[in-house]
């Protein structure tokens, strides 16, 4: 049931692809659809550039022609946690299916380093952030605004 | 579980009112290919996945829709603030009103309240899997969309962060599709249902 016979290993070879670029096989099975892989050690971005973009990949940031791309996120304490923490989605989402990838995994032990310091230091400042974390505070203060929607000042 | 954190995964801070935008984004809350239908249909399908890369990627994936649920609520509130009299009356946005005043509500743009009839899960990986592909690819043209319609530079900044994440999302599940086909027959992979026949997946 598990035979091997008719599809081909062989594939372009990686060096071949530019950053933006990714493996397809050679010879693809019909009738069923192929994204092509996005191979090890892409690219990156610095992490507030990340966030400005939605990616921390630039070969695949494919942004609308209409409006120009990346206007630069205001630099709030919000904000560089919100960077922080996006490298670890992005980088989260990339290792689920690059799960060998052993630089991307300690890229993503470094940032989660970095988050839970920044973490604390902003919670410290402006309050939990997780209601088990407002055990830390003298008197309860989980339910004090101003909630995410209503941060309009960005802090 | 799910834990909530009390911030936003991107800043969005709207200076000025707009009812008339409100009432076009609110369709990413609660329209056929909004977030609460990607969130639902990603943390659904995740239960008939056959391998823990589909499994763990719906996982992730479904929860950060869940945080673009948030951040297409916090849009439609801040440009509903402090709505005057005269604002209450604009055009599409006056049937939106009459019914929910200034609440957030899950709706189509065309008033159509959100169904489950716009999301599947069906049971089958490779299927699945397709229909995610579709799924980010019919959010990010209701992206470019908005911003065919949209002036405001605090909104925009929040609408191509959204768009670029489904560009994002669209890669991985081509990957893990890769991934699971990887597993199957590979002279057909439409052999046996993955997630339900057992014995169809490689070790």
């Amino acid at each position: 049931m598990f035979s091997e016979t008719t599809l081909p290993k062989k594939s372009c070879p990686l060096n071949q692809c530019a950053d933006g670029q990714g493996k397809l096989p050679c010879c693809g099975q019909l009738a069923v659809p192929y994204v092509p892989f996005q191979p090890e050690d892409p690219e990156v971005y610095q992490r507030s550039e990340a966030l400005a973009q939605g990616t921390l990949f630039p070969g695949l940031n494919l942004p609308f022609h209409l409006k120009p791309n990346g206007d630069p996120v205001p630099q709030t304490p919000l904000s560089e946690l919100q960077a922080l923490e996006f490298v670890l989605v992005e980088l989260g989402l990339y290792l689920d299916s690059h799960k060998d990838d052993e630089e991307a995994f300690a890229l993503f032990q470094q940032y989660a380093a970095l988050e839970k310091e920044g973490r604390k230091k902003y919670e410290a400042q402006y309050g939990p952030l997780c209601r088990n974390d407002a055990a830390e505070d003298d008197k309860y203060t989980w339910v004090n605004g101003p909630w995410p929607w209503e941060q309009m000042g960005g802090k | 579980m799910f834990v909530y954190e009390k911030k936003l995964e991107y800043p969005i801070r709207v200076k000025n009112p707009n009812p008339r935008l409100a009432n076009i984004i609110i369709t990413q809350y609660g329209g056929p290919d909004g977030e609460l239908g990607a969130s639902l249909r990603y943390l659904s399908q995740r239960f008939a996945m056959p391998n823990d890369e589909a499994k763990g990627l719906l996982t992730d994936i479904g929860t950060e829709e869940l945080s673009h649920l948030e951040m297409v609520g916090t849009l439609v509130y801040q440009l509903t603030r402090n709505l005057t009299d005269e604002q209450i009356k604009t055009a599409g946005f006056d049937t939106y009103f009459v019914d929910h005043t200034a609440g957030v509500y899950p709706t189509a743009a065309s008033g159509y309240p959100w169904t489950a009839a716009s999301i599947q899960s069906t049971g089958d990986a490779i299927a699945d899997l397709t229909e995610d592909l579709a799924a980010e690819q019919k959010a990010r043209l209701t992206y470019d969309n908005i911003l065919r319609l949209s002036d405001d530079p605090d909104v925009n900044d929040v609408i191509r962060f959204l768009r670029e994440r489904e560009v994002v999302h669209f890669q991985r599940f081509g990957e893990v599709l890769e991934l699971t086909k990887e597993k199957l027959n590979r002279k057909n992979v439409y052999f046996y249902n993955p997630s339900f026949d057992k014995g169809a997946m490689k070790a």
